[in-house]
């Protein structure tokens, strides 16, 4: 079985796009280098913009400096949304990715997600130290990563894992 | 990474507790085009101090990524700290069965019931990797390390030295329950012996049951038994391998299938209970082992099996697993070393029936002692008590005791009844006597065992005996 190639824009990408970040999920993001080489980092906030046609995620530049070369060099991202009481997942896969320092409206974003993400997680028997532990992130340091979507998968654990979604 | 100190201080083994499945890993793979792709995993299993292995479950992008490109970047979390690392992966291959595959297949059923979806996750292989490089992230503001309760390396020493100079099999098991629970805090044990015949595994030392009381039916443990590969005591037992699993529910297949009746009928046989709602259970095989050929890849014999469970989430982790292992190695050698077939030391021991002894009159209401031919199984006033061998062995007893009112008998003698079916493995027998003496104390009757010296033992009876034989 191989994975299908997922929808392309205008069948309903954006919309999906649109529907899940909008939430304080847990965001983690992939990118590639030139050799290939597979890159990871933990995102602090993300939200979706121009209906759906841009997706924006926000993270530490300092503590993932590697995968911001990467992105910044060869456009690649993948961006997967998870809700940690249901496991639901989303991924989302675009090429020619740009990376730029946040916007004053973007940096704003982080504490609210946060607090989003705070409710979520105590939710589940998380506490809220050792969320902000995990999330804490110096504003200077953070970079935004800007890709428009290419493709939505769903990746919620399960036989239909992987599966593009669906308009 | 900017203290080189600290990148050597990185190793598998000091990450591990991240390995635990608290939080997600999140997977990095890319695809031969070069496009990347993350997805999250419930489970990363610690293999050894240079390999992880991640469950298969389906044909997804991760796997056909891993399987073209075999590099993958792990990000983990520690549960406790929240500190963040990368692991840098090298695919190496992917197994079907083995001891590698059950322990992971029995924690993924655990993870699964957790989460609801214990239909859906169905292990298919372990993805083996090599770990080749361990960064730190130097993200996020990671919280102290928490203290921990007891030193468990020191726990295993002392549990080691505590079982030093045991008597016999009986004092050996209960200063192992002893050392359990004294020395790691654990308030559910069990030890299961094997029987060589049916390969089932019956309970000869428990801890922590007697709230289950007589009450349900339940008993203390003693005697309560497990098929070859029922739940996880079965599972360690057949693949010879520790099978941990940190969180679980009442639903859990695994658990369910220990509860669950047995072949041999509803009445001739005690259930495993077990807890009523556990949330971590651990079981770990005992080996004995054979003189080597040097090669270090004889397998062990099954010697038992060390069994504990916990109502409370994420009790048992990847430390206590190997102190339990270490624990088991030193039992397993101890149970081969101990005097199982005790030699005759004095002249009285050397005859084949010691002298003969008259019981002293038993008064009271007579109690009916009912013998089954077909499986052994004895019943106490319509209660069961016991079957097999441990019930042929009762058996004999109280038909010498009533029709030659002897009341002292030997190990010896009973291996050379014709009467009792013992199969070809002398340690069996004594494992069958304590089972019996065990059993008899929980029902607190009027029937009991007690040793009067090495390989001889005497059957103490307090009210008058009525024997019934059914065929």
């Amino acid at each position: 079985m191989t994975e299908p190639d997922g929808l392309q824009l205008g069948t309903g990408v954006g919309a999906a796009v649109l529907r899940f970040p909008d939430r304080s999920l847990s965001v983690n993001v992939a990118g590639s280098d030139r050799a290939n080489r597979p890159l990871v980092a933990r995102a602090v906030a993300a939200r979706a913009s121009c209906g759906g046609d841009r997706l924006t995620v926000l993270l530490d530049g300092r503590a993932n400096a590697e995968l911001v070369a990467a992105v910044a060099d060869t456009g690649r991202l993948a961006v997967v949304f998870s809700e940690p009481s249901t496991h639901r997942s989303l991924q989302v896969k675009g090429d020619g990715a740009v990376v730029a320092a946040p916007t004053v409206e973007e940096v704003a974003l982080i504490g609210p997600y946060l607090d989003g993400f705070i409710a979520e997680l105590t939710g589940i028997g998380f506490t809220e130290p050792f969320i902000r532990a995990v999330m804490t992130c110096d504003p200077a340091d953070l970079v935004a990563l800007h890709v428009r979507p290419a493709a939505v998968f769903d990746q919620t654990p399960g036989p239909k894992a992987g599966e593009a979604v669906q308009a | 990474m900017s203290d080189p100190q600290a990148r050597n201080m990185l190793t598998l083994d000091a990450i591990r507790t991240c390995l635990e499945g608290v939080i997600p890993a999140t997977i990095a793979t890319v695809a031969p085009d070069g496009t990347p792709n993350v997805s999250q995993l419930s489970q990363v299993h610690y293999v050894d101090p240079g390999h992880i292995a991640l469950s298969y479950q389906f044909f997804n992008k991760t796997r056909s990524n891993i399987l073209d490109c075999r590099d993958a970047l792990l990000e983990v979390i520690d549960p406790s700290t929240g500190a963040q690392y990368r692991l840098r992966l090298d695919y190496l291959r992917t197994e079907t069965d083995g001891p590698l595959f059950e322990s992971m297949k029995a924690k993924l059923s655990g993870i699964a019931s957790h989460v609801g979806m214990a239909e859906v996750f169905r292990l298919r292989g372990a993805d083996l990797f090599r770990v080749t490089e361990i960064e730190a992230v130097p993200g996020g503001r990671p919280l102290p390390a928490r203290m921990r309760p007891r030193s468990l390396l020191s726990a295993v020493r002392r549990a080691c030295e505590g079982l030093r100079g045991c008597a016999d099999l009986s004092d050996l098991l209960d200063r192992a329950i002893v050392a359990l629970r004294d020395l790691f805090g654990v308030e559910h044990a069990l030890i299961l012996l094997p029987d060589a015949a049916s390969g089932r595994l019956f309970t000869v030392a428990a801890l922590g049951y007697e709230a289950s009381g007589e009450a349900g039916g339940r008993g203390s443990g003693i005697g309560w038994e497990v098929a070859p590969g029922d739940g996880v005591i079965g599972v360690a037992a057949r693949e010879r391998v520790p099978i941990r699993i940190t969180h679980m529910t009442t639903d859990v297949a695994y658990s369910m299938a220990m509860r669950q009746g047995t072949t041999a009928g509803p009445l001739r046989e005690i259930p495993f209970p077990g807890l009523e709602r556990p949330h971590s259970q651990l079981a770990v095989p005992i080996l004995a082992h054979e003189a080597g050929d040097g090669c270090g890849k004889l397998a062990g014999v099954l010697a038992g099996v060390l069994f504990v469970e916990s109502a409370q989430e994420m009790r048992f982790t990847y430390d206590d697993e190997d102190a339990l292992a270490t624990l088991a190695a030193q039992l397993g050698a101890l149970m081969r070393s101990l005097p199982m077939v005790p030699v005759p030391t004095t002249e009285a021991e050397a005859e084949d029936t010691p002298a003969e002894t008259t019981a002293p009159p038993a008064g009271g209401q007579p109690i009916t002692v009912r013998h089954y031919a077909t499986d052994d199984s004895v019943f106490l006033d319509h209660d069961y008590l016991i079957k097999g061998v441990a019930g042929a062995i009762l058996w004999k007893l109280v038909r010498d005791h009533t029709t030659l009112g002897r009341t002292d008998f030997t190990n010896r003698e009973l291996r050379l009844a014709p009467d009792i079916p013992l199969p070809d493995f002398a340690e069996n027998l004594e494992a069958r006597l304590i089972l019996l003496q065990r059993r008899l104390d929980d029902r607190r009757g009027p029937l009991r065992i007690e040793k009067t010296g090495r390989g001889r033992f005497r059957l103490l009876v307090q009210t008058p005996l009525r024997l019934e034989e059914m065929q």
